[in-house]
């Protein structure tokens, strides 16, 4: 960047379509797009139908009853409400369309013919594969894990399969359809044709859980949830619980943090021997965690390398001494919010608040 | 085959130097090298990408070029085997690092710094570089030196505290997903292209700092904008259910198999509907009613599901299962021009072709060790 506010993406403008009817799990993605790449200073003008964006409602919602998730998905943009339906709604979104670098949509929209056809590059955010030809299919986040088999991998073998907590499927997809833009800006920049990008929430999670594929096509067998099976497990302390992890190559310091003799036994020294005898090792283990805090824990291990990780809640972050002393979240309004995960020769992108809606 | 490849490509030009190992690293640069970029991968003798190790096979001579996760994430790469802790293997380096426009490198801080090939060492000799470092907790505060593996993150991220069965304990997402790993390539390959874009223009590189917990925690941000403004906000686990939606869990149906729906209105007729029936027939009925649903598939499914993987996992010239793409573009999926090299592999030609190094040059750092295609790791 040629002088300190100046940020690398505002010569760019990027237009956000909020079309009527989409399912929730496809706004998520498209407005995280749209809002990394407005915090990294392109003008972002989010369109939003009459009445607006249903996110501007949705939980978890702030004291004076705004969504933080919209605060959060919507930084640093601008609104425009227009009505898509109509005539009048349409031509105006062609015209922001001729000098815009991009359009983010998502499938099916009924402006999907105006946003392939005009000169802003097309980025196009979907439930599913086109192969599936399921563009009208009923779809949520969660049934996209499945799919994706995501949900397969967490929980106990002989109980139901569980969800990771967050929006992953969305957000992932959101941060594919970020990089998808950035790769169509640095063509039309070098002044090549831009591919317009096309990104499914199935397929991103099928992408992110591809050690299920390489292990299932490796083995004959699908990997999936241990639960108690596993090498991993989390392991109750006197303030909370931490998950115990280490590599094969790190156990040798694992055992001797814990310090207990019995760890010594030769039929722990191999990974197969480890994963045979799991349940007995843990029970050696589990009683060096109960008189200790989380942050002795993470302490005394980091000390000896092993990368046991305690657990945090949400608000327990806002006052983590790394993120505090990286300023890694920014003040938003009253509130702290995230800002984006990178820092550019030591510089954070402060995010802007969202906008309010046009009445 | 040279450094060119076929057409022109959004990163078509761009030359990347890439330390990255494991996911975190090697599958940024694997995802800019999908773009068009040459990237050129180094490792050493002395240390292997960890993935060739995790994925040993068997113990037969060569089993550190067939790992099939080692596979997965470097396919169209070119790997150059250096030492880069001898001073000829770094010289080496700083002559490649004048011919590139991105490093990417995931080592633990102050491992490059102490080898003299650190982002100040490496604008030194080409201002324009850009410099992505990816680490467990970023470049600086007090944590800069800690480690962490995979499911670490999902515990010190937040994430953790939002997975479980209702009301029990936090769940990671283990060490066969080690979910925080997965999703940083994502954000970080496009960083990188959007510090190319102003490196071409200004002419100035820059450092790009990732801390990989931070990228796991910007997932949540909206619980923890809520919880700043809620300090008393606590997150029992809830399960599957999710708030703001009406019924969401999964059902064991008739066949033993698991099913997702989402209700818009609560139904507490579903489970026993789901038991009476065939989950293939249970999701097809449930699609049918306007209900969102879908089997809990497993990585047999998804190699069966050639709609699903299509793209996502593709094949290599030597008929390997590879990473494919998150996305299509122009309706395409990836394009497999090189399977993931063998150690060293071009070692010899990307010497010749970017530096002009003739066969005595060649042959010196050969017998010198500096260049290598065995590993001397000793057992493991």
């Amino acid at each position: 960047m040629t002088s300190s506010d100046a940020l690398p993406l505002q010569r760019f403008t990027i237009v956000e379509v909020n079309d009527r009817d989409v399912p929730l799990c496809l706004r998520l993605a498209s407005s995280l797009a749209g809002k990394i790449t407005a915090d990294l200073g392109a003008t972002v003008l989010k369109i939003e139908p009459p009445g607006g964006d249903p996110v501007r409602r949705a939980p978890p919602l702030l004291p004076q009853g705004e969504s933080a998730l919209f605060q959060f998905l919507n930084t640093s943009k601008r609104s425009l409400v227009l009505d898509l339906a109509g005539a009048d709604g349409r031509a105006a979104l062609a015209r922001l369309l001729e000098t815009a670098d991009a359009v983010l949509f998502e499938e099916p929209a009924s402006v999907a013919v105006l946003a392939r056809g005009g000169k802003a590059t097309a980025i196009e955010i979907a439930a599913f594969p086109v192969e599936m030809d399921a563009a009208s299919r009923p779809v949520s986040e969660f049934t996209i894990l499945a799919l994706g088999g995501l949900l397969h991998m967490v929980g106990e073998p002989e109980r139901k399969p569980l969800r990771l907590g967050g929006h992953q499927a969305s957000y992932a997809a959101g941060l594919t359809a970020f990089t998808g833009l950035a790769a169509a800006l640095a063509a039309r920049d070098a002044g090549h044709a831009a591919p317009a990008v096309r990104v499914s929430l199935a397929e991103v999670m099928q992408w992110v859980n591809w050690k299920a594929a390489s292990g299932a096509e490796a083995s004959g067998t699908s990997p999936g949830r241990e639960g108690k099976a596993s090498e991993f497990q989390i392991v109750p302390c006197r303030d909370g619980h931490v998950a115990v992890v280490y590599t094969a190559t790190q156990w040798p310091q694992t055992r001797a943090l814990i310090g207990d003799p019995r760890l010594a036994d030769p039929k722990y020294n191999t990974r197969a021997g480890r994963r045979q005898h799991v349940a007995e090792i843990y029970t050696i283990m589990t009683p060096w965690f109960a008189d200790k805090t989380r942050a002795e824990i993470q302490k005394t291990a980091q000390a000896k390398g092993v990368p046991f990780g305690p657990i945090f809640s949400p608000v327990e972050l806002l006052d983590t001494e790394q993120y505090v002393a990286r300023g890694f979240l920014a003040t938003l309004g009253k509130y702290r919010v995230p800002q984006l995960p990178v820092q550019w020769n030591g510089r954070s992108f402060a995010p802007r608040p969202a906008p309010e809606l046009a009445t | 085959m040279s450094g060119t490849r076929k057409g022109t490509r959004p990163l078509t030009g761009v030359r990347v130097l890439d330390f990255g190992l494991l996911t975190a690293g090697a599958n940024t640069s694997a995802m800019l090298a999908d773009l068009g970029a040459d990237v050129i991968k180094i490792e050493s003798g002395a240390y292997l990408d960890p993935f060739r190790v995790v994925g040993k096979p068997d113990d037969n001579d060569g089993w550190w070029n067939r790992s099939p996760q080692f596979r997965f994430t470097n396919r169209n790469k070119r790997g150059l085997a250096l030492n880069l802790k001898d001073k000829d293997g770094q010289r080496v380096i700083r002559e490649l690092a004048a011919k590139c426009d991105v490093v990417v490198e995931n080592f633990r801080r102050g491992v490059l710094d102490r080898a003299g090939l650190g982002y100040q060492d490496l604008k030194a000799i080409n201002p324009r570089i850009v410099f992505a470092a990816i680490s467990s907790q970023g470049d600086t505060g007090p944590e800069r030196m800690n480690v962490s593996f995979g499911s670490t993150l999902d515990a010190t991220s937040g994430i953790a505290a939002l997975t479980g069965y209702e009301g029990e304990e936090p769940r990671i997402s283990g060490m066969d997903v080690n979910y925080p790993d997965q999703i940083v390539s994502l954000f970080a390959t496009g960083m990188v292209i959007t510090a190319v874009m102003e490196a071409r223009r200004t002419g100035q590189g820059c450092f790009l700092d990732f801390s990989q917990r931070e990228v796991a925690s910007f997932t949540l941000g909206e619980e923890i904008l809520a919880a700043s403004a809620h300090p008393t906000r606590t997150l029992a686990r809830q399960g599957n259910r999710q708030e703001g939606v009406a019924q969401q869990d999964t059902y064991r149906c008739r066949d033993g198999r698991w099913i997702a729906v989402t209700l818009a209105m609560p139904d507490a007729t579903l489970p026993d509907f789901c038991a009476g029936r065939d989950s293939n027939a249970a999701v097809a009925a449930l699609l049918e009613k306007g209900i969102a649903a879908a089997p809990c598939n497993e990585g047999l499914d998804l190699l069966r599901d050639r709609s699903l993987a299509g793209v996502t996992v593709v094949r290599d010239e030597k008929g390997g299962l590879v990473k494919g793409l998150p996305y299509r573009l122009d309706g395409k999926g990836i394009a497999i021009d090189r399977a993931a090299p063998d150690l060293g592999q071009h070692t010899e030609e990307v010497l010749r072709e970017l530096l002009g190094y003739d066969d005595a040059a060649v042959a010196k750092l050969a017998e010198k060790g500096v260049t290598s295609t065995v590993p001397n790791v000793g057992e493991v």
